[in-house]
């Protein structure tokens, strides 16, 4: 009976404990050892070492300001929500662009962000790293033209990675420029593979996203009619019958649909399937994370309907800075961005390969001989970012995941089409109605130069 | 709460030590599990993303009743819950009988079987995705090696195959438990009516079902009720082995309310998810009364 009951107790301190804990643990800026604490969140893991030297440096050097980094892979945007609403927000956060979840428009509503001030973006160093006034992205970084967030390094879109050994050996020697050459190239490997090697591969998250939107995108389909303000997901139609065949022709890497991002790229470093798309980040993991060595791997641009040009295809800008509201010391934390977005700061970064130049000018001061095969990424004319499209709650499954299940599953395109046109239309119209979003419209909208045109939001 | 303690204090053991002993858990139950679940009914008319609520009268209401994937998530939900149940029970309790016969080497096997119980669901599903590969994965290729298949199975992305290959990973985890709460059910029978039967000459079989299965029966009842409210809260493997794919043909209730609001392409959809919470809670209770009523009717019969 005493032990239950000095066990009891334990347990009511520890409970106890647990509720303190969530009230006394406050990471807005306070005072340690005298200097200002400028707490950031970020998502990324990959370029965490980089970071931690850097800030190390700084806290070295700066008697006043003391940074601390936390990193947050998991559901990373709940848990800014939760910080700030519990009191717990740090000063800034990083945000990649359409990062997954991140509705900025959602963040300013609800008052959370403090834009950036002209001091800032008019620093003379600021401006020449970030050119931030020119990358003001309606709906990424900017409501209403003003920037919340701005970046200094990008990702560049999609391109097809192939093995050249497995493409010669299938009597391949132009790489595909269409999508129909894509499907025939896929299914020549496989035949030569004859169940050793396959074509191509997916995996089992953003499968749409990872290259098939590429290719749409730059064909010029985009499943928001930024000139009517609507959702159009007709023009998917065609690719997307086309790709069914990569799975009725067997030419997909059996079972590559359920399989992890980095299982499938362990199988392309091993060389058991021949075509491989993903972004920059790729140039990394090819020759880190899973080295090839036994092969020659091409990169190349993405191949579209017709292979000619018409829409731009999405390059993410990277490592976007913004404010809390709740920030306490914001002059302090406007130090620490104009630190993190310094010439020397971002050129170490790209030189380190994590990223791409954003602007020009960084582009002319980088050593791009460091950079190795990041190199075979390097922007083409034709990249950029969509604005985004309102954010609507959106009965049913995402389009994204709604187009992919039809190329799996070979079922009727036309279908799945007309019910996305439907349920994207119809929470658009709702969503208006009761003012969580505004009606995008862009009437000289030109899909090679999407930032271009004169934004309008209409509310109905 | 109150009647057990009244019921304490009646027996003049210690009544005020027993509520106060009880009362951090009770706190702690109706902090993290009561008032939340009353909290949800707030959001019911709303569309809420995390601050902003927008009302939107009865729209959730009216897309729960049409919405195709919760509907069909629910049957995936019965489909997993009824093979898991009848693969499980009667598989954990034939091992617990065999094992409490302490033939040799049984505590090995015991701490074999128990094993999975105690590793992570999501690691052991991880595990799982590899096992399962279908391009030289360990599983087909044991099988076509043995001439089972002739050509591999997609387990995770085939439609006909995907549901199976879900309650294997169920069954294979949660066996160690039952047959645990099976073992000590087993050994509060007492020896004494094994050795009656023993003499008056009755077979294992006899054994089983005439006296094991009956003098089982209070525990049994417990145990099942655990395992159906259990199986049908399960969601965590299904989220790792294939997050409701392929074309949401292995989404039960909870892995598709989860990805309502955590891993959503747009903002979380916390009002509709709310809705659909309260549906799966209901469905899961009238599960829960039924069987009940089924059991306490079986009473009558036996």
């Amino acid at each position: 009976m005493k032990k239950i009951l000095s066990v009891m107790m334990i347990m009511l301190v520890l409970a106890g404990s647990v509720f303190a804990g969530g009230a006394s643990d406050k990471s807005s800026s306070a005072q340690s050892n005298g200097k200002t604490v400028v707490n950031i969140w970020t998502n990324d893991r990959h370029d965490a070492e980089y970071f931690n030297e850097k800030i190390a440096e700084f806290n070295a050097s700066n008697p006043d300001i003391e940074i601390k980094i936390t990193t947050i892979v998991e559901d990373y945007p709940n848990m800014l929500v939760m910080g700030y609403t519990s009191g717990n927000a740090p000063d800034l956060f990083y945000m990649n662009a359409r990062g997954t979840g991140f509705d900025i428009k959602t963040f300013v509503d609800g008052g959370m962000l403090v834009p950036y001030p002209d001091e800032v973006l008019d620093d003379p160093e600021f401006a020449k790293v970030t050119d931030a006034r020119n990358h003001v992205i309606e709906g990424i970084n900017a409501v209403d033209g003003v920037p919340y967030g701005v970046y200094n390094v990008l990702r560049s879109g999609t391109r097809m990675i192939y093995n050249m050994d497995l493409l010669k050996q299938a009597g391949i020697t132009e790489l595909p420029k269409t999508l129909q050459e894509l499907v025939d190239a896929a299914a020549a490997v496989t035949a030569v593979g004859n169940g050793n090697f396959y074509g191509i591969a997916t995996c089992s998250s953003a499968q749409f996203e990872r290259w098939l939107e590429g290719i749409c995108n730059k064909s010029g389909i985009y499943h928001y009619d930024y000139k009517n303000g609507r959702f159009d997901f007709s023009g998917y139609a065609e690719p997307i019958k086309l790709a069914q065949k990569f799975f009725t022709d067997g030419s997909m890497f059996p079972g590559s649909n359920t399989q992890g991002v980095d299982a499938m790229r362990a199988q392309f470093a091993n060389g058991t399937f021949a075509i491989w798309g993903n972004a920059s980040q790729e140039a990394g993991v090819f020759t880190d994370q899973f080295p090839i060595t036994s092969f020659e791997w091409a990169v190349s641009e993405l191949p579209s309907m017709d292979g000619n040009t018409y829409g731009a295809v999405e390059a993410r800008p990277q490592k976007g800075l913004f404010m809390f509201s709740s920030c306490k010391n914001q002059d302090a934390a406007w130090e620490v961005v104009k630190y993190l977005n310094s010439e020397d700061f971002v050129k170490g970064y790209i030189e380190h390969g994590y990223a791409l130049p954003l602007t020009e000018y960084m582009a002319s001061v980088v050593d791009m001989s460091k950079i190795g095969r990041l190199a075979d990424f390097y922007l083409v004319p034709y990249e950029a970012m969509y604005p985004a499209a309102p954010a609507v709650t959106v009965a049913g499954d995402p389009y994204a995941v709604a187009l992919w299940n039809v190329v799996v599953s070979g079922g009727d395109v036309d279908k799945v089409i007309a019910d996305l046109n439907k349920s994207y239309n119809e929470a658009l119209d709702r969503d208006v109605q009761i003012g969580k979003v505004k009606r995008l419209v862009i009437a000289d909208f030109d899909p090679l130069n999407p930032t271009a045109g004169t934004i309008e939001y209409l509310d109905k | 709460m109150r009647n057990s303690a009244r019921t304490i204090r009646r027996k003049g053991d210690g009544g005020i030590a027993a509520t106060l002993m009880m009362s951090p858990a009770v706190l702690m139950l109706i902090i993290t599990s009561i008032y939340p679940f009353f909290w949800l009914f707030r959001y019911v008319l709303y569309d809420y993303n995390g601050f902003v609520a927008y009302f939107t009268g009865l729209d959730n209401i009216k897309r729960m009743l049409t919405d195709r994937i919760f509907w069909a998530s629910v049957g995936h939900t019965f489909e997993y819950a009824v093979l898991k149940l009848i693969i499980t029970l009667p598989l954990s309790l034939l091992i617990a009988v065999v094992i409490s016969h302490n033939i040799p080497g049984s505590s090995v096997f015991r701490g074999i079987f128990f094993l999975p119980t105690v590793i992570s669901a999501s690691v052991y599903s991880l595990i799982f995705t590899f096992i399962y590969a279908v391009f030289r994965g360990p599983l087909n290729t044991m099988l076509q090696t043995i001439g089972l298949i002739s050509s591999p199975i997609d387990w995770l992305g085939d439609p006909n195959w995907v549901m199976i290959s879900i309650v294997i990973v169920a069954v294979w985890g949660g066996l160690g438990n039952y047959m645990v709460y099976f073992l000590s059910g087993l050994s509060s029978i007492s020896s004494e009516v094994y050795e009656s039967a023993m003499i008056d000459g009755a077979n294992a079989r006899q054994t089983f079902f005439r006296i094991t299965l009956p003098m089982l029966s209070p525990m049994l009842k417990v145990i099942l009720l655990l395992a159906i409210t259990t199986s049908f809260k399960d969601y965590q493997s299904i989220l790792v082995l294939t997050n409701g794919g392929p074309n949401n043909r292995s989404h039960v209730m909870f892995s598709y309310i989860y990805n309502l609001i955590f891993s959503s392409t747009t903002t979380p959809q916390i009002g509709y998810a709310t809705v659909l919470s309260i549906v799966a809670a209901l469905i899961i209770g009238a599960v829960t009364a039924l069987y009940m009523v089924l059991a306490r009717k079986l009473d009558d019969v036996v």
